[in-house]
């Protein structure tokens, strides 16, 4: 973020601001029934992935951090209006600590390879590699084993266990991508 | 879950002062393996609770997911490694919790701020920017309302046309708007002149 053209240290603090209010605001938001999945689903990670796409690493991962300091500080901003010390004590904070280097890599990946291919194809396939990698596998990384260590359960029922979001991760993986892409094509720059 | 207007014995604490106990009680909790010591321990984190004279409505969703959780672990464990084991994973959770609600519905939510923004500050050194911090905290609570606002007002457009469920169609617009939001603030702010950078030398 250091380079010459790069917007002002005041736009990435807006940025940074504005997309942590959007995650925020995914989460206090009732969840949406999808029509044909009768799961509701929350948005908030959904915002995480987002973050990263759009804004690439260190905006996009201090957006996801700057909503879990603001709820750990003791705002319910968290899916069901949780908030306060309990969330990142409890089973499933590794999630939230999951978040800033969820978004780091997705940005990361968008940033330096996504938006750099050619082909439309191309992008869609590598923005979902990208989603999925950061927005799930990094997430799960340090959710699955927070849970285990907390919780006293071993490993395998962790991991299954958090198989039940799933689903709704992968669709939102999909739907992130979708979004990032078509954002990136009408707002040019952001990632330079 | 903020402290409102909490006049108990612990809102008089520094707020450094609960949280480093707090860390100290959650890492001793893993150390304890007795049942009865936990479940003393549960007692006493349940009668720190009700001494911080909380308001409980507050608390009914958080404790609500929190027992659903634990009752799931409960079970999974207690079936894969015995009963014992179970609860003292649970008794253990649950005393961590309560202790963590009391810190927190006790302690304003400044007060938490300053004390994280006092913890961050050795990262100065890493070339972070307090000033650039304060900012973006202020800024995203400023702004969690109006990004809330837009993405109802965005649902509602999308749900007349049809497409209210369709989350594509409501992502697309929501991040379209917060980037508008972002310039135009970011514009608003160098237009005022306000600058945040951390060198001295642009003082005047």
């Amino acid at each position: 973020m250091s380079t010459t053209t790069a917007p002002s240290q005041t736009r990435n603090t807006v940025y940074v601001a504005v997309f942590a209010a959007m995650i925020a605001a995914m989460g206090l938001v009732p969840p949406i029934t999808l029509g044909v999945i009768p799961v509701p689903i929350t948005l908030q990670t959904l915002g995480v992935m987002l973050a990263g796409a759009m804004l690439g690493p260190w905006r996009g991962a201090l957006a996801s951090l700057i909503v879990v300091v603001l709820s750990v500080a003791g705002l319910p901003l968290l899916a069901g209006g949780r908030g306060g010390l309990g969330v990142l004590l409890g089973p499933t904070g590794g999630y939230l600590v999951g978040w800033f280097f969820g978004s780091l890599v997705i940005g990361a990946l968008f940033k330096y390879w996504v938006i750099r291919l050619q082909s439309k194809p191309l992008q869609l396939v590598a923005g979902l590699v990208s989603t999925i990698l950061g927005g799930i596998v990094v997430i799960y990384l340090f959710g699955v084993p927070w849970t285990a260590v907390v919780t006293g359960l071993d490993l395998k029922t962790s991991l299954v266990g958090s198989f039940a979001f799933l689903p709704g991760d992968l669709l939102k993986a999909v739907v992130a991508t979708l979004v990032a892409l078509t954002v990136h094509r009408s707002y040019r720059g952001l990632l330079k | 879950m903020i402290a409102a207007k909490n006049t108990s014995w612990l809102a008089g604490i520094p707020a450094g002062w609960k949280f480093g106990t707090l860390l100290a009680v959650s890492i001793s909790l893993y150390l304890i393996s007795s049942w009865q010591v936990l479940l003393a321990l549960l007692i006493l984190s349940a009668a720190t609770l009700a001494s911080a004279r909380v308001d409980f409505k507050q608390l009914r969703m958080p404790l609500l997911t929190l027992v659903v959780i634990l009752g799931v672990v409960l079970i999974l464990l207690g079936v894969q490694t015995g009963w014992l084991n179970a609860a003292i994973s649970v008794l253990r959770l649950l005393a961590m919790c309560l202790f963590a609600y009391s810190v927190s519905l006790t302690t304003s939510f400044d007060a938490m701020l300053e004390l994280f923004q006092n913890v961050a500050s050795p990262l100065r050194v890493l070339g972070a920017n307090p000033a650039q911090i304060a900012l973006a905290l202020s800024m995203a609570i400023r702004f969690i309302p109006e990004l809330k606002r837009v993405y109802l007002e965005v649902r509602e457009a999308q749900h007349a046309r049809g497409l209210g469920n369709n989350p594509l169609a409501v992502s697309v617009p929501l991040v379209i708007r917060s980037l508008k939001i972002a310039d135009e603030t970011a514009e608003a702010l160098d237009a005022r002149g306000y600058d945040s950078a951390p060198a001295p030398r642009n003082q005047r």
